[in-house]
């Protein structure tokens, strides 16, 4: 008996903490949320020396980052940061080649059937497909190009928007990681299979993404990425790395630890 | 006020809600579930129990609360002990897959499970039968909520059977089985549960939070969560 009520006491001290650190990460993902949109505006890359101004090795880098790049644009650290930012950067780059948009729409159009033949509920791939489309419908057919970026960005602001087109990008990558499972399998740590990797790590929002998830999200949408790596690392210049390897990169992100930036030569 | 004045029909999730509003309006003889009147993101279900478990012939009525970021964050499905709350929620999955999931879930032998009442199969079968007469304010006798003809029930698809397979319902046992007074809630509930205090819970946590929060609580209502086995 004594010992029951003993732990009883524990508990309660227990649910204390747990409340509090509920508490604490609420407050968190509040204040990211209001603080930081999910995708900014262009700022120029030197905007980045404020976020480190006693860091030499830092500084140093970001020195090298600007005489590559003009400018960056930030995008919010909610585990969706590499999707949203992707998905934005290749979209806004696309407006600019109507073309290349109008071949990009064309495969758009196609994806929801190539979900669904791999096993995709229709139901659900539809809700998030046609909003996908309708963003790319609405920025399609506004002919001023400078115009449609602004719808771009301002649809990739609002929540319900952004999200649905994460969600379907997720999809996307989803898909093309099941299709090549062969492929895809060999860089999948723990005694997983393609799909439950699929279905924890890449289906699920706000889970952050690895090499492999870039690598499927570039095959899906046939878009090359750069990668410029910016860390604490020793060497005075940032790393480059394509995706895949040896392409032509469209879309350029700055990655520093756990999350992704758009970048623009 | 109709739904369609009330809310932001540009609203992804709204739109999202409607469908499955539709996709939903015809019952089927697994289960029912619809938005209330006045409110898109509260819904109300019934589902049968599943058939050669001591849930057969059994109706099980609850209700289901929707987040503002409804699908991004996962959907509340309430029964009178038990809210669950799918942990590693997808957006791609529905109101529909976690209605079957729960089925699926119900003749899990594991402790502190569905209802969390640690009742014998014998006891579970009385309840089960008494659930039929039992009537909610808003939708009627809840036996009277389902289809009775088969046809009605769309089939699983590939998909979905394989998801099913992988849904497990974690539930808090540990919790569950220190607690006493769960029993002087027996009398007037019998097996159906209709919802009690809810609480807004945060998405993606984590079962010790589930326990904890479930310790704290005056109700005893136990967290279990829709979850992926092996995960």
């Amino acid at each position: 008996m004594g010992d029951e009520s003993k732990n009883s006491t524990e508990d309660s001290t227990q649910v204390n903490q747990d409340e509090l650190i509920l508490a604490q990460q609420r407050q968190i993902e509040k204040e990211i949320s209001e603080s930081i949109p999910l995708v900014g505006e262009l700022e120029q890359i030197s905007s980045l020396n404020k976020e480190y101004s006693n860091d030499e090795v830092y500084l140093e880098k970001i020195k090298d980052l600007s005489s590559k790049y003009k400018s960056i644009r930030r995008t919010r650290p909610d585990g969706n940061c590499f999707f949203r930012a992707y998905s934005f950067a290749g979209l806004e780059r696309l407006l600019d080649k109507k073309d290349e948009f109008k071949l990009f729409y064309k495969q758009a159009e196609e994806s929801k059937n190539v979900l669904v033949s791999l096993g995709f509920q229709q139901f659900t791939v539809e809700d998030f497909y046609d909003t996908y489309m309708e963003v790319l419908k609405r920025i399609g057919d506004i002919e001023n190009v400078e115009d449609a970026k602004k719808t771009l960005h301002y649809l990739f602001n609002e929540q319900g928007y952004s999200d649905y087109m994460v969600v379907y990008l997720r999809l996307l990558t989803s898909g093309q990681l099941q299709k090549d499972q062969d492929f895809y399998s060999c860089f999948i740590e723990g005694h997983r299979s393609v799909a439950d990797f699929c279905h924890q790590e890449v289906e699920p929002m706000y889970k952050e993404s690895d090499h492999i998830h870039i690598i499927a999200a570039c095959a899906a949408l046939n878009t090359g990425v750069r990668v410029v790596y910016m860390d604490r690392g020793n060497n005075k210049s940032v790393t480059e790395h394509d995706f895949p390897e040896g392409c032509t990169p469209s879309v350029h992100l700055l990655y520093r630890p756990g999350h992704y930036d758009i970048l623009y030569p | 006020m109709s739904l369609e004045k009330k809310y932001n029909l540009k609203s992804p999730g709204v739109k999202r809600l409607m469908r499955e509003a539709r996709e939903l309006a015809e019952p089927t003889e697994e289960y029912f579930a619809h938005p209330l009147e006045d409110n898109l993101f509260e819904w109300h279900f019934t589902v049968r129990g599943p058939p050669n478990t001591e849930f057969e012939g059994g109706f099980y009525h609850g209700r289901i609360l929707l987040p503002s970021q409804y699908p991004m964050q996962p959907p509340n499905i309430i029964l009178l002990t038990v809210s669950h709350h799918p942990e590693s929620w997808q957006p791609s999955w529905s109101i529909r897959t976690a209605l079957l999931a729960l089925i699926a879930f119900m003749p899990t032998p594991a402790a502190g499970t569905i209802g969390s009442l640690d009742y014998t199969p014998e006891e579970r079968q009385q309840l089960a039968k008494k659930s039929k007469n039992w009537e909610c304010v808003v939708c009627g006798k809840i036996s009277e909520n389902l289809s009775s003809k088969s046809k009605s029930t769309p089939k699983l698809t590939k998909e979905e059977t394989t998801l099913l397979q992988q849904i497990a319902l974690k539930a808090e046992e540990d919790t569950n089985k220190k607690e006493e007074p769960i029993l002087d809630k027996k009398e007037g509930s019998t097996n159906i549960f209709q919802a009690n205090e809810v609480r807004q819970r945060m998405t993606n946590s984590h079962s010790t939070q589930n326990i904890s929060e479930a310790l704290a609580n005056e109700y005893t209502e136990t967290e279990v969560s829709l979850n992926r086995s092996g995960v």
